[in-house]
């Protein structure tokens, strides 16, 4: 922790000196607290449809989708009509027995590469209020979010923030430019040329920072743009781009505790046990002979596993939580980018405080429609522990 | 400058100097300068470092990095065997916590409970078997201790093992297998600090070789002769909630039991009676005999008098004793009466007035006795016998360092060099370890499975909570290898519970769901076969020897007593127990001679002179600690230091590394060859030592000047019923609200608060280590606790106030957990230059490490005294004990202050887990280490906006009060006043 920490303290030191970022006084004003709960504290209340899409989103998505194409599973685009509704309520709730015994349900199994549905472990009146969702978004067109379009687009992409917020608005930097000049023209006279010089090369640099500078620039610490080489070239744009398979599939402790994780490869194999290789090739590509043989090594004496190389990585002495984040909706590309075009897997914010209050506060604009709430907690101690 | 033309010269050397070099000192200022600017600003090849995350190959069930898992299991620091859960973040115990579902612990756990956590990650453990003091391999050292078995048995050698008390049932019976395959083996249990007289004197009251059940809950009066049972005796968890629920004020609720102390020392449990009368421990019989005949008059029953008559007069004024027994009688079969000696004719005495109170089957539970100490002194003197005199074959201990925990251990040594096949399975190579052919290095409790059965009808498992981290064996299954029948400890623990104790329950009809419910509750409760005492034996009565030999002259008589950091000893290489301060001297890393002031005064010592004690030809060498409530003519010394072969924390070495003019001084000494040692001569030296105390202030009203400072504030039992006027003594002194500085603060959601009442706090101290447990507290060892550096984010403040004729001699004791008050008007938060500490929107006063600048200006503004710096990187250079290290909370590095968060990392994941469940926090789900930790249930945490949380209602009794409530800053604690019904 300890460089990690004395950065922070020139950072502090130099915010202090007249970068000061509305950031760093944040608590001095009364922010609203996450668990100001209640109806009326929320951002927007959820219609019986939305909520129903959630649940979908939450429990179904990984596999399937409604009305865009077959994934793991089947398209269940009015699958409410092709079948009995107690057979599908029967297969949402025990799908082990299901495709054990019934026929259907065991060639569907077969046609979609003998993968197993797995047990979302709903109660019966979720798995009715999942029929009905499915129902009423066959009917419409394919839009199976119950937000518009557009917004489902903009919300993606709007809030990855460059390094340059909560460094100091311009106008500081101008004020803080008038004032050094001021002062040289001061010295000149009163002090002599070389202090006049000295203050004028101090302008000249808040001058460059203010006009620009500041995009070029980064504070040590600051990783934007980290993309290491990856032990097994994994594709997040075949993916989850792509194949579309949700983020939360493969990084479920994202909404189960602090962190996400890296999926054990046993949840590589339920995929890969019977996808060997590429769709256009004869044989399984490089990189997927590299899967395969840590898993086929599982029983050795000494089995390895593979040793990914960590991209995003917060200071020791930041918790964050995405437990908190997921459940409040925010979405996972809000802060790691648009990752389902990523190739090989960049940091694409800059993880800086500074980025995460602009959040917490929603500073310049609206806040996203989708956040559950529009507040977040600005107490230190939300990540600070 | 002129003044001085040499200095002048000398800086014109320098320069040119300077200038020889080819570099000026202002120009490598600028470059260093520049090339720093440069740096920070040009974004340059700083790479992160290069990170693995390596995920699981198959995830296990259940298990998620970055989530804690509570397993239910069994302390096995002590044979009081608390319920324990245990914290578990990625495959590894970070936290241990008391199980509420126990039914003697409720939840409570001691500080050395809390403490057996880094006794696990103690590098000094042994990493694998021993033989002849050389590293070896189980299957060799197996091998020999077999041949040399077989020989034995060939002869009909007798084979001993010796312990401590075993409760655990399963480890019984594999002495049992043992004992079957070699016929000539017998146990002995004996245990450091024995109540073998107990045991003894029921033998012969009752016909049954047991120690009772004490029902502390039940009972109206409690008379106690020297048992510190709040503190170390027995099972003090167990009897600390049984005290705080018989003394609990509610708001419905305005009586509680009394408690009278009459002991030879100030021990913990004396600071918390209503009543303590010091008494000399010579005197411990007669007064006891005392009480007992004035009770027996009091019921007509001559006879009884008669028999405890003593002749002797007591030490204790007659109308005292009269005023007791008056209580008593009027309390029959709802008052009890206890000793802690290891005097037979005291336990029977006491044993005797028990019955006459009629307290057997009510607060005395002889049928469903405790199984916590089981330690038989006679036995132990037959084998060190037999041993000298070269009768043992083989000797096998199994948890027992005889060579250190007792005062017969020269005979034990001598003894030990004539046994043929000696072997240990300590887990470390301690003093007896070091002396014996073979050490089997057993398992930490953490690692290995098990069970305990502390009283008659609760049985309850130990699971590991970890993969044995070093080539160690079970005891279990060292002994099973041995006995021939190779059995994992699993499976064995699993076969006894399937054929003993499944059997004798009727809920589950299958074994696997009885045996998950049991390893998932931690405990069970099994129908068992009741003792059936005998009618109380009058004839056991007859011989009591009440005369004792005078104490010579010039002598003080001797009390050593376990300690309350490290009990009797055996877990003196715990930094955290070391660091730990005794709740009453206040001492840390060591013991001291306590002895009155007129005591020292009578031998011309002060404070700090070290002193020879002497008795025999044995000597240690000990600082004074001057202590108010000693009776005279009395040196009390605490047992467990001065261990030579547990470790390098035991041995007092330093923390950090030191400057060369540094030094840390010895710890403290091994007082058991003394142990029962009843007078020794005291000699001052010519040396001090400066103790390394925590407290120095020991009066809220200083003898001679000064205001009184009602900081821990106490009431009688009349001024404490709430309807009778809500005002204990003290609250005139607050100032009426005045105008406030700044403005308020507003809380737009929770808002955490802690009320704590003085009336269940002990002082044991249990909070503190939890503390230190969940928030990387760092151990900064004994020249820096002597700097006043000490580091606990909890400290127990300790208090004497005056007893009407002179405080020194008998001052009550009050204690005062004290810890960050998160003051609403909070004097740091203003001070601060760099904003480091700031107030929540939750009511918590923040204190954030990484913009901490360590100014310290907060720590001078703080009226409490309750922030704590960081002068050096102190240790957490232990790679292994950085495995206890809580993944939750930051580690901090030198410079930066640091306090109690309410446990802010706690907070965060209840409202998380709330929130995932989409529900409100609710009361009592939030719990801070100290308020999950106290064995009283004296702290309590919630919301103070709900005005239905416990919190908010304790606020509103009328013993509550704010610490320092003049100086206007708005604590967010609440203390409540302790009532003591001094029963004059």
């Amino acid at each position: 922790m300890r460089p990690s920490l004395e950065i922070s303290s020139l950072w502090m030191a130099f915010q202090l000196a007249g970068w000061s970022s509305p950031a760093s006084l944040g608590a001095a004003e009364s922010p609203a607290s996450m668990e100001s709960a209640g109806p009326a504290a929320e951002h927007q209340p959820l219609s019986a449809f939305q909520q129903q899409a959630a649940l979908f989103h939450q429990k179904c998505a990984r596999c399937h989708t409604v009305g865009r194409g077959d994934r793991v599973g089947p398209d269940l685009r009015g699958v409410t009509r092709r079948r009995d509704k107690e057979w599908l309520v029967g297969l949402i709730l025990d799908p082990e027995t299901v495709l054990e015994s019934d026929p259907v349900a065991r060639d569907l199994m077969k046609q979609f590469n003998g993968v197993r549905m797995e047990n979302a472990g709903l109660t019966r009146s979720q798995a009715e209020s999942l029929l009905e969702y499915i129902q009423t978004a066959s009917e419409g067109p394919a839009d199976e979010d119950g937000e518009p379009p557009e917004a489902a687009e903009e919300k993606l992409h709007t809030r990855i923030s460059g390094p340059d917020e909560g460094f100091g608005t311009p106008a500081l930097g101008l004020a803080g430019l008038g004032f050094l000049l001021v002062l040289s023209a001061f010295l000149w006279r009163s002090a002599g040329r070389p202090a006049a010089l000295t203050v004028l090369v101090l302008a000249a640099g808040d001058a460059y920072w203010t006009l620009g500078g500041h995009r070029y620039h980064r504070l040590p610490g600051n990783h934007q743009g980290y993309q290491p080489v990856q032990p097994i070239l994994f594709s997040h744009a075949l993916h989850a781009g792509k194949l579309e398979i949700s983020c939360l599939y493969c990084h479920h402790g994202a909404e189960k505790g602090p962190v996400a994780g890296v999926p054990a490869v046993q949840l590589c194999m339920n995929c890969h046990n019977v996808v060997k290789k590429p769709a256009d090739a004869q044989k399984p590509s490089k990189e997927l002979e590299k899967l395969l043989a840590v898993w086929e090594a599982r029983k050795d004496a000494a089995p390895r596993s593979i040793e990914w190389v960590r991209v995003h990585r917060l200071p020791d002495f930041v918790f964050f939580d995405h437990q908190v984040h997921v459940q409040n909706r925010v979405q996972c590309q809000e802060c790691h980018g648009p990752v389902e075009t990523m190739e090989r897997l960049r940091q694409a914010s800059d993880l800086s405080m500074g980025w995460c209050v602009n959040c917490h506060r929603h500073r310049g604009g609206r806040p996203p429609t989708h956040w559950k709430r529009a507040e977040a907690t600005l107490d230190c101690t939300a990540c600070h522990l | 400058m002129n003044r001085y033309p040499e200095f002048k010269k000398d800086m014109k050397t320098l320069e040119t100097e300077d200038a020889r070099d080819g570099i000026r000192r202002r120009q490598f200022l600028e470059i260093l300068a520049s090339s720093f600017t440069a740096m920070s600003l040009s974004g340059c090849g700083f790479r992160p470092p290069k990170e693995k995350i390596i995920p699981y190959l198959e995830q296990p069930e259940d298990v998620l990095p970055g989530v804690a898992q509570g397993y239910a299991s069994t302390c096995g620091c002590c044979p009081a065997a608390c319920g324990m859960l245990v914290k578990c973040r990625d495959g590894r115990p970070i936290k241990l916590e008391g199980n509420p579902q126990h039914p003697l612990s409720h939840g409570g756990l001691c500080a050395r409970g809390h403490a057996g956590l880094l006794d696990l990650y103690d590098s000094e453990r042994l990493r694998g078997p021993l033989a002849h003091g050389l590293p070896s391999s189980w299957p060799l050292v197996d091998a020999e201790i077999l041949r040399q078995l077989a020989g034995i048995r060939e002869q009909n050698g007798p084979i001993r093992i010796l312990s401590r008390t075993v409760t655990s049932p399963t480890l019984r019976q594999a002495i049992a297998e043992f004992s079957r395959v070699f016929p000539t083996t017998r146990h002995v249990t004996s245990d450091p600090v024995s109540s073998s007289a107990i045991l003894e004197a029921h033998r012969r009251t009752h016909g049954e070789r047991a120690l009772p059940g004490y029902r502390f809950e039940r009972a109206k009066v409690i008379v106690s002769f020297d048992a510190d049972f709040l503190g170390t005796w027995i099972s003090p968890v167990e009897f600390t909630r049984g005290w705080a629920q018989g003394r609990r004020l509610g708001l419905e609720r305005s009586t509680v039991s009394w408690h009278v102390q009459c002991e030879a020392r100030q021990s913990l449990t004396g600071g918390n009676a209503d009543l303590r009368i010091p008494i000399r421990p010579s005197d411990l019989l007669a007064a006891v005999l005392d009480l007992g005949s004035r009770v027996a008059r009091r019921l007509r029953f001559e006879s009884g008098e008669k028999l405890l008559a003593s002749g002797e007069p007591s030490a204790i004024p007659p109308e005292t004793l009269d005023r007791i027994a008056e209580r008593l009688v009027d309390h029959l079969g709802r008052s009890l009466v206890v000793s802690g000696s290891n005097d037979l004719d005291v336990q029977l005495a006491v044993n005797f007035i028990n019955h006459l109170l009629n307290n057997y089957g009510n607060t005395l539970d002889l049928s469903q006795p405790s199984l916590q100490q089981e330690g038989n002194d006679e036995a132990w003197d037959a084998l060190v016998s037999d041993m000298e005199e070269a009768k043992v074959s083989a000797l096998i201990l199994l948890d027992a360092n005889p060579a250190y925990e007792h005062p017969r251990r020269e005979a034990f040594r001598r003894g030990l060099a004539k046994v043929r096949l000696t072997l240990s399975l300590a887990p470390r190579k301690d003093e007896t370890a070091s002396l014996v052919g073979f050490v089997c290095p057993d398992h930490h409790f953490l690692e290995s499975w098990g069970d305990a059965h502390p009283h008659l009808g609760v049985y309850s498992t130990a699971q590991p909570a970890v993969a044995p981290l070093f080539n160690t064996r079970a005891a279990t299954e060292s002994l099973l290898t041995w006995s021939g029948i190779p059995s994992t400890a699993y499976d064995f623990l699993r076969k006894y519970w399937r054929e003993n104790l499944f059997p004798r329950q009727k809920r589950w009809e299958d074994f696997e769901a009885f045996w998950d419910n049991a390893l998932h509750e931690g405990v069970t409760l099994i129908e068992e076969e009741r003792l059936k005492p005998a009618a109380f034996n009058l004839q056991a009565m007859a011989d009591l020897r009440p005369i004792r030999p005078p104490v010579a002259a010039g002598e003080l008589e001797l009390v050593v007593h376990p300690g309350i950091p490290l009990g009797d000893g055996r877990q003196a290489n715990n930094p955290w127990l070391q660091e730990l301060p005794d709740p009453i001297t206040k001492v840390t890393w060591g013991n001291v001679a306590s002895l009155s002031a007129a005591s020292a005064r009578s031998l011309g010592v002060v404070e700090g002179r070290i002193v020879e004690i002497a008795a025999g030809d044995r000597a240690v060498r000990l600082p004074v600690h001057i202590q108010p409530g000693m009776p005279p003519n009395v040196v009390a010394i605490a047992l467990g230091y001065g261990r030579w072969a547990a470790g390098k924390i035991a041995a007092n070495e330093p923390i950090r590394k030191m400057l060369p003019i540094e030094r840390e001084s010895p710890g403290g000494e091994d007082l058991y060859p003394f142990l029962g040692t009843p007078s020794v001569r005291i000699t001052p030296t010519g040396q001090m030592a400066a103790l390394a105390k925590t407290q120095t202030y020991d009066y809220q009203a200083p003898p001679g000047n000064g205001r009184p400072r009602p900081l821990a504030r106490e009431a009688t039992p009349e001024q404490a019923v709430p309807e009778a006027g809500p005002q204990p003594p003290g609250h005139s002194e607050d100032p009426a609200e005045g105008p406030a500085l700044w403005p308020a603060h507003e809380y737009p959601g929770h808002r955490w608060a802690m009320a704590i009442d003085l009336n269940a706090c002990t002082g044991c101290s249990a909070c503190v280590v939890a503390c230190q447990a969940e928030n990387n507290i760092p151990v900064v060892g004994k020249a820096e606790i002597r700097k006043k550096r000490d580091m606990h984010w909890i400290r127990i403040d300790r208090y004497y106030s005056g007893s009407e004729s002179n405080p020194e001699e008998n001052p009550s004791v009050s204690f005062q957990p004290l810890l960050c008050q998160h003051c609403e008007n909070a004097p740091c938060e203003t001070v601060c230059p760099v904003l480091a500490t700031l107030h929540s929107s939750e009511g918590l006063n923040m204190q954030v490490y990484n913009r901490c600048v360590g100014t310290r200006y907060c720590a001078n503004n703080c009226p409490y005294k309750t922030r704590r710096f960081n002068w050096f990187d102190y240790a957490h250079n232990d790679l292994l004990q950085n495995l206890a290290l809580n993944p939750d909370v930051t580690v901090r590095t030198r410079g930066i202050m640091e306090k109690c968060s309410f446990c802010a990392q706690r907070i965060a994941e209840a409202k998380a887990r709330a929130r995932s469940e989409g529900r409100r926090v609710v009361d009592g789900e939030v719990q801070p280490a100290c308020v999950q930790s106290c064995p009283s249930a004296a702290l309590v945490f919630g919301d103070i906006r709900d005005p239905r949380s416990r919190v908010a209602r304790a606020a509103t009794s009328g013993r509550a009060y704010a610490l320092l409530s003049e100086v206007g800053t708005k604590p967010s604690i609440t203390y409540l006043a302790r009532v003591r019904d001094r029963g004059v």
